[in-house]
């Protein structure tokens, strides 16, 4: 016997245990996701209207052709990378400089880690009904009332296009900037404590040791952080579904949003099948330019 | 006190004020639910927000008993949560463990396959599942939506795992295989009860993103199997919102997995995190 | 009485795809006897122990357990039992579950369970802790939970693995006295693998000494300490270790640098380049020989360890603690030219005088 054929037969009893254990997850996955996938794809080339039941047909590529020329689509397209874009790079950015204020008030930590739990938790559904009631309602919403005791006058919040879209990006960056809080507290409280003694010593001041030390350090996190929070934003569905529904008008559609619409609103399934296989084509595409950026890191 | 001392003084307080603004950011829309939901219908539109008012626990009351409670939605989120968690449990602990530990052919790419059916928008799944169940008559009932509910949590259970097998020392199970266990002994006597932990922690995020979840319930839920995010809604309709039962009904609903995350605290990074850290083991 | 416990590795190997880590190990283990694998880390003593174990499979060679060929055999059927440096205690389980699990696991019926726990952990002195869990015990009960659980089925073979790395000095001295002692009384055979000399060479009958994935030297200990086959392995052991030198022979004389040691009995090695060991105890300072200069005295209570400078060359020497010399003093230093080991320049392989 070769070596190979030595290990081979002597693992074989392993490999057919590590085979049984993981059959039925992969079974089961091939099932539920790969499986409706692939009928996403041959649904994307037929015409399914269900207020046309039995006039489904294949229609090869059309839907695609359709969504080329469908200014409405690429509003959507426009829109969540926009909204990706800017509730990564928030959430990023303000929950890093979070972090770095909370490491130094350690006495007060506890109720940061405590309050950044509530909005992590909350189902986004909720989260976006809270915010369109209780915070962004002209008159009675609280935010409404602080932009007028400050001066700033009413606005309608959520009506308004361009601040109907800041509005749902804030609401996704109030959600899951604590998250990027705890995860950036706990990577920073792992740096080891003398190399800022020795920066100190050197006489480089906050800045320049945040610059030269502390984010060449925390950069693997930083990549991590960016991959998980760009696969939410790019599946957000429920917070703008709560908040505008992707109005007014379809100014805050994100691609989710408008396959939605068209496919359970207008009850064009096909071509709401089409634009959800852009969408994954979208995200495998960001996923696997994340992962190889990972691995450089 | 030297010029130095108080300007130290300073800092501090600014640093003080700045960490109380941010909390407050946070902590505002939650403690603003809260206020609502003890307040009168009236009281909720009184200009400018009151915030000193005379409690009362009727919104709770109509949420709770009222001819729109959520009672039923509760039980119907309780199903579909545990339904999924268990299945979960079941199916993704002997994945997770063959995954961190054994020699399997084709480790790398399968792994890399359930790695990657986390990705998938659920937007992508909710338009074929509709028409299957609705082929297959499984519209509107538990079966349905647990199957959907297992594309986001098995992925998710089976990389969480991953990484808390990788922890558990090798030798444990060197030394039950020399003490003649099987390779299924040695798993079930050795190495699941050391990861009681972390099985515990996975129970808590499966269930709780299984609570949560929003699009597949409203599309594929119905009368039957209505779950509470989906319920929300039986306080907004086009004429008015009713935002102290709203209010509420958010309260009650978001109450246990509230729980579950305090109760999980130590965990919530690495729980909302998996897979990302640790990529495919190498063996 | 036929005892059990022969191990036989013939032309054992080991790779990794690429890597080699072990290769060409020739082994046979006696029953009853108490062996030794010792070697530097690295060196392929694990990767041995664990091939014997089958928790690794060679890759060449074979591998006989009382002459049936095991090599391919799962870890399970081969009635080994093993102490692991880690102990590898079950953290959930109580010690009296600890040792019972072997049992368990062919079906013991409970009554015997219960006896052969007591027995067992009655003969490691930890009856009175079988109700605790491995997190409430020392380091040292750990250690003898982990030899009863060994033990407690009465297997063929006795595998350890640096058990007693994990203890403190005092204890490591005492544990190693009452391992063998209760080796002796099992008389069970026993494979153990340290990098400790001094462990291996107390302990063993017979030892292998293990370098960069080869056995170097197979003997007692004596044998290994008084002839050691290569220059590594005599650079290898002592406290502190051989010295080593570049050294010339030539008419009945070793030359080394400028001092010549007479010694008639290697004259008919004749004229060549050599390495010259000795160890610092056959090292006499002050009764002639050649000259040297004292660079460092390191008192150990009852020895002292003398760094003397050898026409640039260090020897070190070991002498009674009383010896008084100072740093800096120039003395004589007379190798006992009986007590010479010489190995070739090239191979460092022994010359036998």
């Amino acid at each position: 016997m070769t070596p190979d054929q030595r290990l081979a037969f002597a693992e074989r009893p392993e490999r057919r245990f590590a085979l049984a254990m993981v059959a039925p997850g992969v079974l089961v996955l091939v099932v539920t996701t790969t499986f409706p996938l692939l009928y996403l794809i041959w649904q994307s080339l037929n015409n399914i209207n269900l207020s046309m039941p039995g006039m489904d047909r294949f229609v090869g590529l059309e839907n695609y052709a359709r969504m080329w020329n469908d200014m409405r689509f690429w509003a959507a397209f426009g829109f969540t990378l926009i909204y990706t874009g800017a509730t990564v790079t928030l959430q990023l950015v303000i929950g890093l400089a979070m972090a770095l204020l909370i490491l130094r008030i350690p006495r007060a930590q506890w109720a940061f880690r405590i309050a950044a739990i509530l909005p992590i938790v909350l189902a986004p559904v909720v989260v976006g009904l809270i915010w369109r009631s209780l915070l962004l309602t002209p008159d009675f919403g609280i935010v409404d009332f602080a932009s007028r005791s400050m001066g700033l006058g009413s606005h309608n919040w959520l009506g308004e296009p361009t601040l109907a879209r800041i509005s749902v990006i804030a609401i996704h960056t109030w959600q899951w900037t604590p998250f990027v809080f705890l995860y950036m507290l706990a990577a920073l409280a792992a740096l080891p404590a003398e190399l800022y003694e020795a920066a100190r010593i050197d006489r480089a001041n906050a800045w320049r040791r945040f610059v030269h030390i502390t984010l060449p350090l925390i950069r693997p996190t930083i990549v991590v952080v960016v991959i998980l929070r760009m696969t939410v934003a790019l599946s957000a569905f429920a917070a703008i579904y709560a908040a505008t529904g992707g109005g007014p008008g379809t100014v805050t559609e994100i691609i989710n949003l408008y396959a939605y619409r068209v496919s359970f609103a207008e009850l064009s399934l096909g071509y709401g099948a089409a634009s959800a296989v852009v969408l994954l084509a979208l995200t495998m595409v960001v996923a696997g330019v994340l992962f190889r950026v990972r691995r450089a890191a | 006190m030297r010029p130095g001392a108080a300007r130290a003084a300073m800092r501090g307080a600014a640093l003080m004020v700045a960490a109380g603004l941010l909390l407050a950011v946070w902590v505002v829309p939650v403690a603003l639910t809260l206020l609502t939901s003890f307040k009168n219908e009236k009281e909720v539109l009184a200009y400018p927000p009151s915030v000193v008012f005379e409690p009362t626990i009727k919104a709770y009351g109509a949420v709770l008993t009222g001819p729109t409670n959520i009672v039923p939605n509760l039980m119907s989120s309780l199903i579909v949560a545990i339904g999924t968690t268990l299945l979960t449990i079941v199916i993704a602990v002997p994945a997770a463990y063959a995954f961190a530990r054994l020699r399997l052919p084709g480790k790398k790419p399968v792994g890399f396959y359930v790695l990657a059916t986390q990705l998938v928008p659920p937007i992508g799944l909710i338009i074929p599942y509709f028409l299957i169940l609705n082929r297959v008559g499984w519209m509107d009932s538990y079966r349905g939506l647990i199957l959907i509910y297992l594309t986001f949590s098995l992925p998710f259970a089976i990389w969480l795992l991953v990484s808390y097998f990788e922890d558990i020392p090798r030798e444990m199970e060197e030394a039950a295989l020399l003490d003649r266990a099987s390779r299924w002994q040695a798993f079930w006597h050795v190495v699941l009860p050391q990861a009681r932990g972390a099985i515990a922690v996975t129970v808590t995020f499966v269930f709780l993103n299984a609570w949560n979840e929003f699009l597949f319930a409203v599309v594929l839920g119905g009368a039957t199997v209505k779950p509470v995010t989906v319920a929300m809604y039986n306080y907004i309709n086009t004429e008015q919102t009713q935002w102290a039962q709203l209010s509420a009904a958010a309260l009650v609903a978001m109450l246990p997995v509230i729980v579950l995350g305090i109760l999980a605290q130590k965990h919530i990074v690495s729980g909302l995190s998996a897979g990302a850290v640790k990529g495919v083991s190498r063996r | 009485m036929s005892k059990k416990g022969a191990v036989r590795l013939a032309g054992v190997g080991k790779s990794f795809g690429q890597t080699t880590v072990l290769r060409d190990v020739e082994l046979e283990i006696r029953p009853g006897e108490f062996f030794s694998l010792l070697g530097p880390s690295g060196s392929g003593k694990t990767t041995t122990l664990r091939i014997i174990a089958g928790l690794e499979i060679a890759t060449e060679g074979a591998v006989h357990l009382d002459g049936v060929d095991a090599t391919l055999l799962p870890p399970g059927d081969r009635d080994c039992a093993m102490v692991f440096q880690s102990y590898a205690l079950y953290p959930h389980m109580t010690v009296f579950d600890n040792i019972a699990f072997p049992l368990k696991m062919i079906r013991t019926p409970p009554a015997a369970i219960d006896a052969a726990v007591r027995e067992a952990a009655a003969r490691v002195r930890i009856d009175h802790l079988l109700a605790r869990r491995p997190g409430q015990l020392s380091g040292g009960q750990q250690q003898r939970c982990a030899l009863a659980r060994a033990i407690v089925r009465k297997p063929a073979l006795f595998l350890l693995d640096e058990p007693l790395s994990n203890l403190d000095a005092k204890l490591r001295v005492e544990t190693r006295v009452e391992l063998r002692r209760l080796q002796r009384a099992l008389d069970v055979t026993t494979v153990y693998v340290t990098h400790d000399q001094e462990e291996a060479m107390s302990m063993s009958d017979r030892l292998a000494i293990f370098m960069d994935g080869r056995i170097v030297q197979i003997g007692t200990p004596e044998e290994v300490y008084q002839k050691p086959a290569t220059v590594d392995v005599a650079a290898f052991l002592g406290n502190p270790p051989m010295n080593v030198l570049p050294a010339r022979l030539a008419a009945g004389e070793v030359v080394i640098g400028e001092a010549r040691v007479a010694a008639p009995h290697l004259a008919a090695l004749g004229t060549r380049d050599v390495m010259l060991g000795i160890r610092p105890s056959e090292i006499e300072i002050g009764a002639g020989g050649v000259a040297a200069t004292v660079t460092l005295c390191e008192l150990l209570g009852d020895d002292v360890i003398i760094d003397l400078d050898v026409g640039g060359l260090l020897v070190r020497a070991k002498a009674s603690g009383r010896t008084r010399v100072a740093e800096g003093e120039r003395v004589h230093a007379r190798f006992d030219p009986d007590r010479l080991h010489l190995f070739d320049r090239t191979s460092g392989a022994r010359i036998a005088a």
